[in-house]
């Protein structure tokens, strides 16, 4: 029988919700910085997907528009993916703070 | 990776996320569930398959410049969405066929009919729990759900459970929401499935098939509740194919049915359960839950002695193991289960521990250490390597005796990280390995949690 088709007297049923509430609460994002010149760009990598060709490259590039800013490497940091993730990221404010980061690039998810 | 960009975007500094074209999707829904609107930088199509001078090209024309105007451009906030229904509302009424497409057109079935969740139905199955069905077990990825007993009594109802089975697929979930469980990786490419593991009295007071066809559809209670835990995953977490976007399973496999353990054929022979070596005592009602990437050949041994099976175990389900143990490498853990026929036990038995089969495995199964990073390099981490993995404590010292790459590595790298059990046709002499991924999904075990009137409602309601 197709789904559109109904038979008389054909028992109804009210079905409830499947999924269950959100229940994360909302935050803001940081304010971004129009100029990155003096400013201290870290990078937190998850050592896979090649990341040792492309945050080079991404360094080059935002270097090359803002010759000023600094970069603190992904080696600095640890795995954020790792077996010591956890240490890692719970860590992360304060070696962050330590070196005064101002910017984060983050990956890489694919 | 996002949620490291949400923490330092909590702090006050902006991020910006590289993300691959594929995962965009993806990565949409996960922000939505952190509730941070967090900025992303697309490397278009993926990493893995670029050569050096497309990827440069790729970088330096889309990536980077998306990653600049993340960082200085303010970017709008996150789209609150729809308001939606409240827990136990009632969405829709209509017939039978009428509920399956509404269902379906929201992306809230597996595919297969569903049983209709009813509020007399969804009360059925609270009933086999003394707890609050508000009570939240974990809030869960990618969406942020809270994974709460009425979320679980919904879709046990939905994936053809009956209500005696709650108790056990609650102890499922709490498994799942253990943080060492990883089921924010659930989504992951590998496409990797839970697999539910039943031991106790609980395995014949509900008729788990414990014997021949195990893994087989057909048994209700292993075919529902190994349902169930894909139903939960799409609908609780999000974890769902398209059109839906959490759920990243490159190819993926279905679920698996509930592997129930023939206790009784463990006991003849002396060895403990597959719980009891988890540290839980005879009797007790346990389920664990364990993710499975891999499934080995249906594995055939034969002979009168124990080592005539495990060095066919090495063999053969050893070669399946070693394609994928260095995703295990990377992280110092992986884990199998292998299930085993009630006759090739009793050989085993008659001469070796499991902890016997467990060093025998341990020490028999090799890889090179070329061969290691070779697979690894295809799979996303060209710059995989065990000496830094031993000097960063990852990896027992014996990862880095040497240099040579044809030098021998365990492919197992802790005899402890083999689980045994047994079930199947006890008249036939083969097992099968079940192989976790990496260190997402390990085994995580929990009592199972009668209601006090569970025999009154079990008589009830069988």
């Amino acid at each position: 029988m197709s789904s559109k088709q109904t038979n008389a007297g054909e028992p109804q049923y009210e079905v409830m919700w499947p999924l269950s509430p959100k229940a994360t609460k909302p935050a803001a994002a940081a304010s971004r910085i129009p100029d990155l010149n003096g400013k201290i760009v870290c990078e937190l990598w998850d050592v896979i997907f090649r990341g040792e060709l492309i945050y080079p490259l991404v360094r080059e590039y935002i270097k090359a528009r803002f010759p000023k800013s600094k970069f603190v490497e992904y080696t600095e940091f640890g795995n954020v993916y790792g077996p010591r993730e956890r240490d890692v990221v719970a860590g992360l404010a304060a070696e962050l703070r330590k070196r005064g980061c101002e910017a984060v690039i983050v990956g890489i998810g694919a | 990776m996002l949620r490291a960009a949400a923490l330092v975007e909590k702090l006050g500094i902006p991020t910006a996320s590289i993300v691959a074209t594929g995962f965009l999707k993806q990565a949409d829904l996960l922000i939505k569930g952190l509730g941070v609107p967090l900025a992303v930088g697309e490397y278009p199509g993926h990493p893995m398959v670029d050569s050096e001078d497309e990827l440069k090209r790729k970088v330096e024309e889309i990536l980077a410049p998306g990653l600049l105007k993340a960082l200085t451009v303010t970017a709008p906030g996150l789209d609150a969405g729809d308001a939606e229904p409240a827990q136990g509302d009632i969405v829709f009424s209509g017939t039978f066929d009428q509920v399956q497409d509404y269902f379906y057109g929201k992306l809230w079935t597996d595919g297969l009919p569903v049983v209709p969740p009813t509020k007399s139905r969804v009360d059925a199955f609270l009933e086999f729990t003394d707890r609050n069905p508000d009570d939240v077990l974990g809030v869960l990825p990618p969406e942020g759900r809270a994974a709460t007993l009425h979320s679980i009594a919904v879709n046990g109802v939905m994936a053809g459970c009956q209500p005696e089975y709650m108790p056990i697929l609650i102890a499922a979930v709490e498994a799942m929401c253990d943080p060492d469980f990883r089921i924010e990786d659930a989504g992951s490419t590998p496409g990797w499935e839970p697999l539910v593991i039943v031991n106790g009295p609980i395995i014949k007071e509900l008729d788990f098939n414990y014997g021949q066809g195990v893994m087989r559809v057909g048994r209700r209670a292993n075919t529902s509740i190994g349902r169930f835990m894909r139903m939960f995953l799409r609908n609780i977490c999000g974890y769902r194919i398209p059109p839906g976007a959490g759920d990243k399973g490159s190819i993926g496999q279905t679920f698996l049915v509930a592997l129930a353990e023939d206790e009784d054929s463990a006991r003849r022979l002396g060895w403990p359960t597959y719980a009891e070596d988890r540290g839980f005592v005879p009797g007790e009602n346990v389920v664990t839950v364990q993710s499975v990437v891999v499934i080995t050949p249906p594995t055939y041994s034969a002979g009168a002695r124990a080592e005539d099976h495990a060095a066919q175990w090495a063999q053969v389900m050893g070669h399946s193991f070693t394609y994928w143990s260095h995703t295990g490498f990377k992280q110092g853990r992986w884990n199998a289960v292998i299930v085993v026929s009630p006759n090739i036990a009793n050989v085993i038995a008659r001469e070796w521990s499991k902890d016997d089969v467990r060093r025998y495995l341990h020490t028999h199964i090799k890889v090179t250490a070329e061969r290691a990073a070779y697979y690894a390099g295809m799979t996303a981490t060209p710059t995989f390597n065990l000496q830094q993995l031993v000097r960063d404590g990852v990896l027992p010292p014996e990862y880095a005796e040497s240099d040579d790459p044809q030098r021998l590595i365990n492919v197992i790298i802790k005899p402890e990280m083999i689980g045994i059990l047994v079930a199947g046709d006890p008249d036939r002499n083969q097992s099968r390995g079940y192989m976790a991924n990496q260190r997402q999904g390990p085994p995580t075990s929990r009592r199972v949690a009668l209601p006090k009137r569970w025999k009154q409602l079990l008589k009830r309601g069988i």
